[in-house]
């Protein structure tokens, strides 16, 4: 079924409920739950369309908008459209988001509005910073995410909220604002080598690897853009050692942000390295790629680390993304196809196994309001369902095969041994860290003795609560048991991006 | 004499002087009819901005002392549309605070016509004779509330610094007179070009002319006097001081800088004026943080705004000049709807407009706020709001000169900035209401005000391209 401007319906979609919902009276809650939700769940059915629509043997982007002149003095366009690479991405940012309005929906009391619009408003900024095409509008996405996650993150967070939504800005706004400088510089390259004004990333391709390399690092055009674009990207991954805003953001953020921020916006940071970085500045690459790898190693390893000794649950999750997130870095940095399919489907797993942790410790919270780990034990049998969705997140986090989570480092570590077998040996050590930090808080949480009488008053699961888990749930063991239906669209985009 | 044409050709002008003559008259001998002022004014501004865009442009004009070109016209209709939204907001206001005279309006067209007038002067001349017309209703106008201590000090304050960057300005004429023989600058130019600039009589000359501009921008190191005379200044005066004198300073900064080629003559000027912008947006950026009165912090943040804007001035060219213009246009309307909002959240002209005192207004006066919100982020620089445009046009002009460190240095400012700005956004909505609520006042009309301004920043921050026509369309003028 062909339905023209697809992917401008699935991205700017969002915007337009939003507007809708800013007409509605702030006192209609459940009216403004509800919108949003059916908002969310066609964007997904429409993401859904654009998967079935999409024909994984073209390498190329589909469903190609063209471009249409927006700012036609300085040749930026609108231009969206979807390759393998940034399908999945989609299919997992649309996926998050009603599990996010459904997750909220005993947890954000008041202004909800508000939540609602911040969200979709959030929605159309991922989505659109996937699918972009132009440069100049890339990066409008990517700022129009910062301004609700904001609000998200200080309006309805934990007690230190501010400090970690102005820290949140700031770090980001950091990494973006001279990612726009080395956008001016590539767009005024490519003027100079073609004598036309555009910000197409199809024109970067071309002229970006014709930047100069120069012989150290100051005069090297080529390897300052890549600083400038690294920097941007590395802080959103958030690569070690700009990772410290990313435990205060989650720890304070609502469960809904902690969701949307561990699941999508931290793969912005890894689909730019791949789609910017990697693509458009070859040459710095490869200089750039062993730093990188050490970088994504120590992240691995010292991520892991600190989520073993942390005490509070949301914490720990926080921080095993620094760790997970080292893996994708480790498989891109690779290089290698297998390496860099396994970083991409391991963005997809990422974000629906964290994305389902937070959630589900999110629960926990709304009942007995603490995340602290010592204030558990001993619920397994108190609350069966929840506990057999924890441990089956839990499992696909540590990568059991079988599971999601398996099949991504699999390919990650598979792909890297052969060049980089040193660092494929300290990430396998991760993965051992990373069970025993997982399972030894799933111990304490669902198994020790009942050391709280509170304890034994907990409710399950309720119906709601099963509907928001769930879907995710589903993509865990179907990733985890047929990876290829995913593997498959991604494989010729990535070898074209790969240029082999 | 002046012809029909000269005089056709400031056709606009001469309605805002007429109506301000008519204003006073009626203050005098029709008070009853005060009540219209505000109403009045717009219908003259409107009368002036038709005028100005239905006649054709002369071009040289007044023996081309002035040069009505799509420079001027641009500027013009900038000046006329901040002036529009001050008068806007000022009715309700003044009425509030008992303040509703005539003259109020009446000085505020006078002093748009001497913006108008320097916009348009290629002549040092009848930029002298503008800038004293912009000059001196403005130093009444800071002092209106002539009981409010800082309204008076504010007064005094503009007075005292203006009248010497007057003189800066008169003393630069003489010595550039001296040095070229003239006082036109389309005549300095190849003048120069021939003499250079080297010389002391001509390099002093255009620095205390240049200085004095910056006096009017704020630009530092003559930035000292706005923090107190936005502070203490009524509110409306404050936005109009904020963008009309400094368009006009800019532009005619453009006309400076295209005239005598100075960023290209002599590369010791790039470099000067290049300290002078960074400076001043890092010293505006870094002082704004600590500021608790949000029109001081304003003031600050305008002080580091002109310093992005001179970047563009030293680009030059085509490209430079349209994003100064498209600054302009920008600036204003986020300027002007951040005071409109400051304008009805405080209670009192003799308060002071705390930041703090915005806690929790956010979910209570929402439409407000959002605006405020708006301004906020746009001044910051964050799209899709028309600030990022502005900078980005700024920058990329910059750049593409391979002025990369202005570029570099501007972008981290922006960041600076973003601090304070986001503050802003903070106490709105992540504060609690206060125990005691502030009994805020309301205004309709005022509101609208900030909301168009709100508006004008979304929907030209997303839809730039007619207004940078325009603004391109005005700097190829400037070029030529």
């Amino acid at each position: 079924m062909h339905v023209p401007h697809l992917l401008s319906v699935v991205t700017l979609g969002p915007i337009a409920v939003a507007a809708v919902l800013a007409l509605i009276p702030a006192r209609l809650e459940r009216l403004h739950r509800w919108l949003a939700l059916l908002a969310s769940v066609v964007s997904f059915a429409v993401s859904c369309l654009i998967w079935t629509g999409f024909n994984p043997n073209l390498p190329g982007f589909q469903l190609d908008s063209g471009p249409i002149p927006w700012i036609p003095q300085l040749g930026v366009s609108y231009h969206l459209g979807v390759d393998g690479i940034s399908l999945l991405l989609v299919l997992l940012t649309t996926l998050l988001v009603p599990v996010v309005v459904l997750g909220s929906w005993r947890s954000v009391t008041e202004h909800v509005k508000g939540f609602h619009i911040c969200l979709l408003l959030l929605t159309s900024g991922m989505l659109g910073a996937f699918l972009s095409l132009d440069l100049f509008l890339f990066y409008v996405f990517w700022e129009l995410m910062l301004i609700p996650m904001y609000f998200i993150i200080g309006v309805w967070g934990g007690p230190r909220r501010i400090y970690a939504a102005v820290k949140f800005f700031i770090y980001t706004m950091v990494g973006s604002v001279l990612m726009l400088v080395a956008i001016l510089y590539l767009a005024w390259f490519n003027h100079q080598l073609t004598g036309v004004w555009s910000f197409a990333y199809a024109e970067f391709l071309k002229t970006g690897p014709q930047l100069a390399m120069g012989t150290s690092f100051f005069s090297s055009p080529q390897m300052l853009v890549f600083a400038a674009f690294a920097l941007a990207f590395a802080i959103k991954v958030p690569m070690f050692p700009f990772h410290t805003w990313l435990p205060d953001a989650h720890v304070e953020a609502p469960t809904g942000g902690s969701i949307i921020l561990a699941g999508v916006l931290l793969k912005l940071g890894t689909y730019g390295f791949l789609r910017f970085n990697r693509a458009m500045l070859p040459q710095a690459w490869e200089a750039f790629a062993p730093m990188i790898m050490v970088l994504a190693v120590i992240g691995i390893i010292y991520g892991a680390w600190v989520a073993m000794v942390q005490p509070d649950m949301k914490k720990l999750v926080a921080y095993s993304s620094v760790s997970h997130l080292g893996f994708v870095m480790l498989g891109l940095a690779a290089g290698t196809a297998a390496s860099t399919q396994g970083a991409v489907l391991q963005m997809v797993n990422h974000g629906i196994s964290t994305g389902a942790l937070f959630l589900l410790v999110g629960m926990t919270y709304e009942r007995r309001h603490t995340r602290m780990i010592a204030d558990y034990g001993g619920i397994a049998a108190i609350v069966p369902v929840f506990t057999g969705a924890f441990l089956l997140v839990t499992l696909s986090s540590i990568g059991l095969p079988g599971l999601n989570g398996f099949v991504g480092e699999f390919l990650i570590l598979a792909g890297a041994w052969q060049q980089h077998p040193l660092a494929v040996i300290f990430g396998a050590l991760g993965i051992v860290f990373g069970a025993v930090y997982m399972l030894w808080m799933v111990q304490r949480v669902f198994w020790n003795p009942l050391s709280n009488e509170e304890n034994r008053s907990l409710k399950d699961m309720n119906l709601r609560e099963v509907l928001a888990v769930a879907p995710l749930l589903v993509f865990i063991v179907w990733i985890g048991i047929h990876p290829t239906t995913f593997l498959s669209p991604m494989e010729a985009a990535v070898r074209l991006l790969l240029g082999r | 004499m002046p012809t029909h044409s000269d005089l056709l050709a400031l056709l606009p002008e001469l309605i805002l002087t007429l109506s301000a003559a008519a204003l006073l008259l009626i203050e005098a001998f029709l008070p009853a009819m005060r009540r219209y002022a505000s109403e009045l004014s717009l219908l003259a501004i409107a009368g002036a901005a038709w005028a100005r865009l239905s006649l054709p442009l002369p071009g040289a004009s007044w023996h081309g002392m002035l040069q009505l070109d799509a420079v001027a016209s641009f500027v013009d209709i900038y000046i006329l549309v901040a002036m529009a939204l001050t008068v806007w907001m000022a009715g309700p206001f003044l009425r509030r605070n008992h303040a509703e005279h005539g003259e109020f309006y009446a000085l505020l067209m006078l002093a748009a016509v001497g913006a108008m007038i320097m916009a348009c002067s290629t002549d040092l001349l009848p930029l002298f004779l503008g800038l004293e017309l912009l000059s001196i209703p403005l130093y009444v106008l800071n002092a209106f509330f002539r009981r409010v201590p800082v309204s008076l000090e504010a007064g005094l304050k503009y007075f005292v610094v203006g009248a010497f960057a007057a003189a800066f300005m008169a003393y630069g004429i003489a010595l550039l007179y001296g040095a070229t023989g003239t006082t036109d600058l389309l005549q300095m130019g190849p003048v120069l070009a021939v003499a250079g600039v080297t010389s002391p009589l001509v390099a002093v000359g255009l620095s205390m002319v240049i200085g004095s501009l910056a006096f009017k921008l704020a630009i530092f190191p003559f930035h000292g006097w706005a923090p107190d005379v936005y502070q203490g200044g009524p509110t409306p005066v404050t936005a109009f001081l904020s963008v009309v004198p400094k368009g006009a300073a800019l532009v005619v900064l453009l006309r400076l800088a295209q005239g005598l080629d100075l960023f290209h003559l002599n590369n010791h000027w790039v470099w000067a004026a290049g300290i002078m912008a960074v400076a001043s947006q890092t010293l505006g950026n870094i002082v704004a943080i600590v500021q608790r009165d949000i029109k001081r912090m304003l003031a600050y943040s305008g002080i580091a705004h002109m310093g992005y804007a001179l970047v563009g001035v030293i680009v030059a060219g085509s490209d430079g000049s349209s994003a100064v213009l498209f600054y302009l246009a920008a600036y204003t309307f986020m300027n002007i709807g951040a005071f409109a909002v400051v304008a009805l959240l405080s209670e009192g002209e003799s308060e002071p407009h705390l930041i703090s005192d915005l806690a929790g207004q956010g979910w209570k006066r929402p439409v407000l706020s959002l605006a405020l919100t708006v301004c906020m982020f746009s001044l910051a620089g964050v799209p899709p709001f028309v600030g990022f445009a502005a900078k980005f046009l700024v920058f990329r002009s910059a750049v593409n000169q391979g002025l990369i460190w202005l570029a570099v240095l501007g972008v981290v400012n922006s960041l600076i900035s973003a601090f304070y700005y986001l503050r802003v956004v903070y106490v709105l909505y992540m504060r609690p209401l206060p125990r005691r609520e502030p009994d805020y006042p309301r205004s309709r009309t005022i509101t609208a005000v900030a909301a168009v301004a709100a508006l004008a920043v979304v929907v030209l921050g997303t839809l730039p391209t007619p207004l940078l026509a325009a603004a391109r369309s005005a700097a190829r003028m400037l070029v030529r």
